[in-house]
């Protein structure tokens, strides 16, 4: 029979809850970064539509490189730790945000432009009140996707020494501990639905508010 | 170390292309039955959604205390991680089909089955080997990591490597896994275009599309 003492002290003993605080450290620190640089990349290449070939190609590369190669290739400039880590979260997660921000910014109805052209708005306060508003759904949507892809990568991260979930389960595997295999692998994927979901519900309520009607 | 290599690689290349085969033959079936039952199909995309946002060494941990550790447990890893890029592809690629053509289908007589197989399949191979691409891609890096759970491969290198901080271990690991990836991508480009493709159906603006004639 286990009791609520029994799992405590387990949660206590196997740093669970630094754990999960480490995880979400970096979770969130690379969501936002990747967030930010991939909408400065969609928006630049909405405006630059040119180079846009290019970078996409780039970033299609990036994505089908392996992880863990990814992640084991730069230690001789990054070292060990939550850096590469971040940085390696960060590369993966661009490409969804940047790609749908460029194609939610295109698809905006060019009406809508030249209203607001007409209106006498400049194009900056055409991109920012008209046309990103109306892109929103789409972005949200790639930013869903990178959300799945950074906590993957975040959990990798404990491979190389950066704390996180995934070193719990890499502890698990090595001491053959299955109880917690089974509670950090469990925890790790509730974690990765609960982030997803929140973003769904975002995704719906921005699909609701500005989405066509 | 060059025989140590190329028996990783092989080890490798074994645990990707044999997962990635049972993906496919059991993930488009999957598909097709749920696009006969509609219950069905809720049932497998709800799955496929949610085991979708687990990460993959959570998926890879799991199979150790249920099925051990080794080439097999491995194998069922990759496979669990794979299948559902593929099942949702094929399902999404098999529904899109526009309503007219397969009204004027059904008005020329053609049976459930004869639709599926020259209407529906046809139209929906963009779709599928979008998802069989993504899916070999993901194989390719799940395999690396199974190296922890004792498959072998070129991750045991990569992880020895990393374990000795020895760079050079590292690098005749991970910059063949880099290269099967590479190849991967470009390989099922190639199948697709030659095996796959209606001319009357190519985007021909497009630019990978005019390199893939340069080329054949």
């Amino acid at each position: 029979m286990i009791n609520l003492t029994d799992i405590i002290a387990f949660i206590k003993f196997q740093d669970l809850i630094q754990r999960t605080t480490e995880q979400i450290f970096m979770f969130s620190i690379a969501i936002l970064l990747s967030i930010f640089i991939g909408l400065i990349i969609g928006i630049f290449l909405y405006k630059a539509q040119k180079l846009s070939n290019i970078v996409f190609n780039i970033l299609n590369i990036i994505e089908t490189l392996p992880t863990i190669a990814l992640l084991v290739l730069l230690i001789p400039f990054l070292g060990l730790g939550m850096k590469p880590t971040i940085f390696v979260s960060v590369l993966y997660a661009i490409l969804p945000i940047a790609r749908n921000c460029y194609v939610g910014l295109n698809n905006v109805e060019k009406n809508y432009i030249e209203i607001a052209h007409c209106l006498g708005l400049n194009e900056f306060e055409s991109l920012t009140r008209i046309e990103i508003p109306l892109a929103l759904p789409t972005i949200i949507s790639g930013i869903r996707i990178s959300i799945v892809f950074t906590m993957g990568v975040v959990t990798l991260g404990g491979l190389i020494a950066a704390g996180g979930l995934g070193a719990s389960i890499q502890t698990g595997i090595q001491l053959y501990d299955k109880t917690l295999i089974y509670v950090s692998a469990v925890w790790v994927g509730i974690l990765a639905l609960i982030f997803d979901a929140l973003a769904y519900l975002i995704e719906r309520f921005l699909q609701k508010r500005f989405g066509h009607a | 170390m060059l025989e140590e290599i190329l028996g990783a690689l092989y080890v490798h290349i074994l645990l990707t292309y044999i997962s990635l085969f049972l993906s496919i033959i059991i993930g488009i079936p999957l598909a097709v039955i749920s696009l006969k039952n509609r219950y069905l199909a809720s049932v497998i995309i709800g799955f496929c959604n949610l085991i979708q946002a687990i990460p993959s060494f959570a998926v890879v941990a799991i199979v150790v205390p249920l099925f051990g550790i080794g080439f097999k447990p491995a194998i069922l890893a990759i496979f669990i991680r794979i299948l559902m890029p593929i099942v949702k592809n094929t399902y999404d690629g098999l529904t899109n089909i526009d309503n007219l053509l397969l009204d004027s289908s059904k008005g020329i007589g053609l049976s459930e089955w004869q639709i599926l197989r020259y209407i529906r399949f046809p139209n929906s191979y963009p779709s599928i080997f979008a998802g069989i691409k993504f899916a070999a891609i993901l194989s390719n890096s799940v395999a690396i990591l199974t190296a922890i759970i004792g498959s072998g491969g070129l991750g045991s290198i990569i992880f020895e490597g990393l374990a000795s901080f020895n760079i050079n271990k590292i690098l005749y690991g991970s910059i063949p896994t880099i290269l099967i990836a590479l190849f991967m991508d470009i390989s099922f480009s190639i199948i697709e275009y030659k095996f796959f493709t209606y001319p009357d159906i190519v985007n021909k603006n497009q630019p990978s599309q005019k390199l893939l004639d340069k080329i054949f």
